[in-house]
């Protein structure tokens, strides 16, 4: 136990001296900023279009004023859980390749080896010291964030807003920590450093960009703009009726989509954040337990990858040479 | 010149030797060919639900999707480019240019009389015939599905146009090359090498088209160009960020070649703007110093 502390508080030590971690990290915040200024201006755009046209009608003498847009803060979040969703899981598997791939390319890892440390101590060592990192992180970016709805984005963001954001905070590091563990089992499995990391990038690319697009793409809804039924103006109830006929396609787009673990992620924040109309405004513990099925996919994704991680790093495996 | 073939031949040999480099080769000329019996089953389960809700007499608008044109089944290749096109490209440039370093060979090449210009031309334009192969294999596998889907051979009219398309893509794949080679050769370290260009990558992709048009990130893996909007700051924004969108660009371009109803206009401004981008990389990459081609790796 006290050489795998030994181990994570030296990644730590590494992380905070390391000037690449704090360009990524500086990425990651200027585009959480940038999307929820975006967002906010986006809006704004919203809303003075609707003054305009509400202008308009009275100026016309008609008495129906449509309702206006409302400003749900959480909503502006949409965009960075988003970036997370792709840009952190990528920085997420570059800290875990870096953290192995260091220690191999230095000579290290020798050293460490010729000590009678426990077999799990290394990876999980690492593991631990990127897991403990990526909650600060995520905790200083969700800060960020909410400082940035209220101040930029006009919004009042209450306590229960922030109880959600508690929430969706512990799954973005959930889902930091899977692509960390990932990549350092992939690192200690390769005997070639680019390898390993362009398999993660391969995989990355796979579940976090390809197949939700592929999802996205079979979506008989998403074929044109602003959607099939609405262009044919056909109302939810008859919407469900109809697909229910073609219930086998949607399974097959479904089982595609759920396959990544990017979108489980995705469907938990944007319920808690009320992204997806069905949960805005809804209490968190129903939110809780619609979503129960994903948060428990994603725990135990986490929870494989680490354990993948821990497994990978044997001895041999960490020690094997480049032919 | 024999410095220039040499690199080339050498580059195109070191690319067909690479394992890792074929399995991208591998993922993204499937997933190009896959685009096709994508588009062609969703096609036909839309029809299906045109068809289901005309039946129940809930519309008596016209099918939107009774006259797509064939080429309509090649759209995801759009995306597919853009996606994984792109990171290959990053990663065939990186290798191009580390490989030398890490190998410690780029000092010897170099203590012979031989111009930077020729070396990484070179280099260059051994990876410009790798990705035109890929591009080859990918498109001919389209045009054979397409045919296959549609009962009968891709028009002249039809195969222009996909070969335009694959036009567009060689200049976009050979600027995130270029991207890439700049990368590892100017990188202290392998992870810096890959990460930077990524980093850039994600900032053409993603964050430029948000500025001027608001669309989401994820909105932005949509084959479609989206709109630029309009009022308050976005029109200051969009006048700036438009032209270096330059996969947005690549979007419109190949959704007007490819025939694509939601995008109209002329594929000329960006096709232009593909190749301008194209010029001043090739300018900056045999510009590179000397000196810079035998720096060391610190990892």
């Amino acid at each position: 136990m006290i050489d795998l502390i030994t181990v994570a508080g030296k990644e730590l030590l590494d992380l905070r001296r390391d000037r690449l971690f704090a360009l990524l990290i500086s990425f990651l915040t200027a585009v959480t900023l940038i999307s929820v200024t975006v967002g906010a201006a986006d809006f704004r755009n919203q809303l003075d279009a609707y003054n305009l046209y509400v202008a308009n009608l009275t100026t016309s003498g008609s008495g129906v004023v449509p309702a206006a847009p409302h400003l749900f803060p959480l909503q502006l979040l949409r965009s960075g859980i988003e970036y997370l969703e792709i840009l952190g899981a990528l920085f997420a598997i570059v800290l875990g390749y870096g953290a192995i791939a260091k220690e191999k390319h230095r000579g290290m890892l020798q050293l460490f080896l010729t000590r009678p440390v426990n077999r799990f101590a290394f990876a999980l060592g690492k593991v631990a010291g990127l897991s403990m990192i990526w909650w600060v992180v995520v905790v200083l970016l969700m800060g960020v964030s909410t400082i940035s709805v209220v101040t930029i984005g006009g919004g009042a963001v209450t306590g229960t807003d922030l109880g959600r954001l508690g929430f969706v905070t512990v799954f973005i590091w959930m889902y930091l920590v899977f692509w960390s563990a990932v990549a350092v089992a992939l690192t200690s499995l390769s005997a070639s450093h680019s390898t390993a990391l362009i398999v993660a990038l391969v995989i990355w690319l796979g579940f976090v960009l390809v197949i939700p697009q592929i999802g996205d793409t079979m979506d008989p809804d998403n074929q044109v703009p602003g959607g099939l039924f609405a262009a044919l103006n056909i109302q939810k109830p008859d919407e469900m009726a109809v697909l229910a006929h073609f219930s086998k396609f949607d399974s097959i787009r479904n089982v595609l989509e759920v396959s990544s673990v990017t979108k489980h992620f995705e469907r938990l924040s944007f319920a808690l954040l009320g992204i997806k109309d069905q949960y805005n405004q809804q209490p968190i513990p129903v939110v809780l337990t619609a979503m129960l099925p994903y948060a428990i996919t994603l725990t135990a994704a986490t929870v494989v990858a680490v354990v993948f991680a821990g497994a990978a790093s044997t001895r041999r495996t960490l020690q094997r040479k480049q032919s | 010149m024999s410095v220039f073939i040499t690199s080339a031949h050498h580059e195109t040999l070191s690319v067909c030797r690479a394992r890792i480099a074929h399995l991208l080769l591998f993922v993204f000329i499937g997933m190009v060919s896959l685009s096709s019996i994508i588009g062609w089953v969703t096609n036909i389960t839309v029809t299906g639900v045109y068809e289901k809700i005309l039946a129940n007499g809930l519309t008596v608008a016209p099918n939107p999707f009774s006259a797509v044109p064939e080429l309509y089944y090649a759209r995801n290749a759009v995306i597919y480019v853009v996606l994984i096109g792109t990171l290959m490209a990053i990663v065939l440039g990186v290798q191009a240019t580390l490989r030398d370093r890490k190998s410690a060979t780029a000092g010897l090449i170099l203590s012979r009389p031989v111009a930077v210009s020729a070396r990484v031309g070179g280099q260059l334009a051994g990876l410009g015939v790798v990705i035109f192969a890929v591009l080859a294999i990918s498109m001919a596998i389209s045009w054979a599905g397409i045919s296959i889907i549609t009962g009968a051979p891709l028009g002249s009219d039809s195969t222009f146009r996909l070969l335009g398309f694959a036009g567009c893509a060689w200049m976009l794949l050979m600027v995130f090359a270029i991207i890439g080679m700049i990368a590892g050769i100017t990188s202290k370290r392998e992870t810096t090498a890959l990460l930077v260009p990524f980093a850039l990558w994600s900032g053409l992709a993603f964050v430029i088209p948000q500025l001027g048009t608001a669309a989401r990130p994820v909105a932005l893996l949509n084959p479609v160009p989206m709109p630029e909007q309009t009022g308050g700051y976005f029109d200051v924004l969009s006048a700036i960020t438009g032209p270096l969108s330059i996969t947005e660009h690549f979007k419109r371009a190949g959704s007007i070649l490819l025939r694509d109803s939601n995008v109209s206009g002329s594929a000329g401004s960006s096709v232009a703007i593909l190749l301008g981008f194209l010029v001043i990389a090739v300018v900056v990459v045999v510009l590179v110093p000397r000196q810079k081609l035998r720096q060391t790796l610190n990892d």
